[in-house]
């Protein structure tokens, strides 16, 4: 056993009971000091991690935990999106009445099974990391309890989310039940001797159908804009970042450590999710009036962008999805906050309240435009070069395999089609009618703080993208391609 | 002896499980749950055949005594009648039957084709010291994340169900 590998979870869960007991002697006015301290020893944590290293990989728990490159690169994303998710509660929490301690603390438990997925090297810590990140988000949607919409989400996510999961186990009991192992090591040997054992097979699809309802991809995504709509705006930032992230190194270390050869049968069936991914997202947002519910379709078709680098099967189209990973988390985490900036008293988030936003308040006007922009590709932005990677990988593939060429027409059809919704959102703040009395915009100094550093990574990232780059392709290295 | 017990007892456990989501007779929840009951029980069965007595005893204890208590508790506070008067939606029914057949088709032939258990050795892994050992050395970590898990499934119940927000 080798403890001291997991140090970093075990901090984040310490600190998450530390909150909680801290939440009992706090008077209620100061409880969202909670916040404060939790985004201080996340910030803290992440700073240690950076004295471990994942190379040489390190194996715990009977080899059931992997510390490697790829494992401390999610770890630190996980970390990152945790500090904005939480400057983003902050702002979001006076719309709770009753539990924000308990709010910071359920935030830093899922975080806990967030970072514990990235190092799953075996079913039984897959399946109970996923779980404790899932079954965390059920409450965190329906938080607001006292709100249909709040709780309509919750049930919607915890039925469907209980299915997903039911899909999961029973994929793991059927490869458990043909290979007779649950470790990843142990099953990359014996699943390239039983490429067509069609029990096996099965069993693998079940587990992608369960992976690929976390990252929200086709046919696994009905259940994203309802919940992204109805839940608070900072679980669904969390949710659209740090879900997604898990999802996604789940299914990567699981396509390209565990079952390699079969993966490699698999090409059509991850080109097929990534198209039809990319295009209902992208069409389904078109006609959306509300921006959280935009935004969810547009996470649905984000999926869809990340599923080709899944479908390149390569070690570039792996950085790709990594690189893309960052650029999103910024985007999507500086969109919410805003949301929740502007729309403070108004019931619905409906696009219209962002009218002529840039007389109220330049300066998110300029951050909503930069990440609207950013998440439809633009250049110079960080979202045009996460884009660029992937389909970049794409291409790579199609000089061996032409129907790659395919993929990328749809891609870029997808993009042409996000360059609508999202230039409607910018032509709203700049150009739209104003239809109610405007609301003075107060933003506390952690928000503008968080902003800043949005919107300068969003245009660092596009500009000088080497230093990301690097560390993504170091970490792609122990996935073993 | 064995083989028959286990068609009798995966037979049981088909129909009840069948009896749970549609049962012709009537649309009492009730009698959706009590057949959920032997459901259960008749599953505890499949595991005293695999040797997994303890997970049978648990399933018995747990899941037909007090999960099902509770979902009675649940049924019986809410209006049934309302619940029995809704028509049947045709449409969700067709869906429903259409993709339980293509799993299910899928599954059948996987299982008959792919040679189900071909090499593997029996091992008997159920009993209640094996469990608790490898619960408590291979297993403790995702053992302990269930510890957390728990917690928050009680901080969640609290929150959402405490009558006064305060």
């Amino acid at each position: 056993m080798n403890i001291a590998a997991s140090i970093l979870e075990i901090a984040v869960i310490g600190l998450g009971i530390a909150v909680m007991l801290a939440d009992l002697w706090l008077p209620r006015e100061k409880k969202i000091w909670l916040g404060y301290a939790a985004a201080a020893g996340l910030a803290l944590i992440l700073f240690g991690s950076f004295s471990m290293s994942g190379n040489p990989a390190t194996l715990a728990f009977g080899d059931m935990y992997i510390l490697d490159a790829f494992a401390l690169f999610f770890k630190r994303f996980f970390l990152i999106a945790a500090i904005l998710v939480m400057i983003v509660s902050i702002e979001y929490s006076p719309k709770f009445q009753t539990g924000k301690g308990e709010y910071f603390t359920l935030v830093l438990f899922a975080l806990a099974g967030m970072m514990f997925s990235a190092s799953a090297n075996h079913f039984a810590l897959l399946f109970v990391s996923m779980e404790l990140m899932t079954i965390t988000f059920y409450v965190l949607t329906s938080f607001l309890r006292n709100q249909l919409l709040s709780l309509e989400a919750g049930i919607k996510y915890l039925i469907l989310g209980a299915l997903s999961s039911g899909f999961l186990v029973y994929g793991i009991a059927l490869v458990y039940g043909t290979t007779s192992t649950m470790d990843f090591a142990t099953l990359r040997e014996k699943s390239a001797l039983m490429t067509d054992n069609p029990l096996l097979l099965v069993g693998l699809l079940m587990i992608i159908g369960g992976l690929g309802f976390k990252i929200a991809a086709f046919p696994f995504q009905f259940w994203a804009p309802d919940v992204y709509q109805g839940s608070p705006s900072s679980t669904t930032a969390f949710l659209a970042v740090g879900s997604k992230a898990a999802g996604f190194a789940l299914l990567m270390r699981l396509l390209f450590v565990a079952v390699p050869e079969i993966t490699l049968q698999w090409e059509k069936l991850l080109m097929v999710i990534a198209g039809i991914t990319i295009l209902y997202g992208n069409l389904c947002a078109l006609p959306q009036r509300n921006l959280k519910r935009l935004l969810g379709y547009s996470s649905i078709a984000n999926a869809g962008y990340l599923m080709m680098g899944i479908a390149a099967m390569s070690a570039s189209g792996s950085t790709a999805i990594l690189y893309y990973l960052y650029s999103y988390m910024f985007t999507v985490i500086a969109a919410f906050l805003i949301i929740i900036l502007v729309m403070k008293h108004t019931g619905a988030e409906d696009i219209v309240h962002l009218a002529k936003l840039h007389e109220r308040a330049p300066g998110l006007a300029g951050v909503m435009t930069l990440s609207m922009v950013s998440l439809a590709g633009i250049p110079p932005l960080a979202g045009f070069f996460g884009k660029f990677l992937l389909f970049e990988a794409v291409i790579e593939q199609a000089t061996v395999q032409s129907s790659y060429y395919l993929l990328a027409a749809v891609a870029i059809v997808g993009v042409v089609i996000s360059l609508y919704y999202y230039f409607g959102v910018i032509r709203t703040i700049y150009w739209g009618k104003q239809q109610m009395i405007p609301e003075d915009i107060q933003i506390s100094p952690a928000s503008k703080a968080a902003l800043w550093v949005c919107s300068v990574v969003i245009i660092y990232l596009g500009i000088m993208p080497e230093r990301l780059m690097q560390a993504a392709t170091a970490a792609v290295e122990s996935l073993k391609f | 002896m064995e083989a028959l017990l286990f068609y009798i007892f995966s037979a049981l456990t088909l129909v009840c499980g069948f009896l749970v989501v549609a049962n012709p007779l009537t649309r009492n929840p009730v009698t959706s749950a009590m057949f959920l009951v032997l459901t259960i029980i008749s599953m505890a069965g499949l595991f005293v055949l695999l040797n997994a007595f303890f997970l049978a005893a648990v399933q018995i204890m747990v899941y037909a005594g007090a999960v099902i208590v509770l979902f009675l508790f649940v049924i019986m506070l809410l209006d049934i009648h309302e619940v029995e008067k809704q028509p049947v939606n045709y449409f969700s029914v067709t869906v429903g039957m259409l993709a339980l057949l293509s799993i299910g088709g899928v599954l059948i032939k996987a299982i008959v084709t792919s040679g189900v258990g071909d090499g593997l050795e029996a091992v008997t892994v159920g009993s209640t010291k094996k469990l608790g050992l490898s619960l408590f050395t291979d297993y403790v970590l995702p053992f302990e994340i269930m510890g957390v898990l728990l917690l928050v499934g009680m901080i969640g119940v609290i929150l959402l169900s405490k009558k006064t927000l305060r």
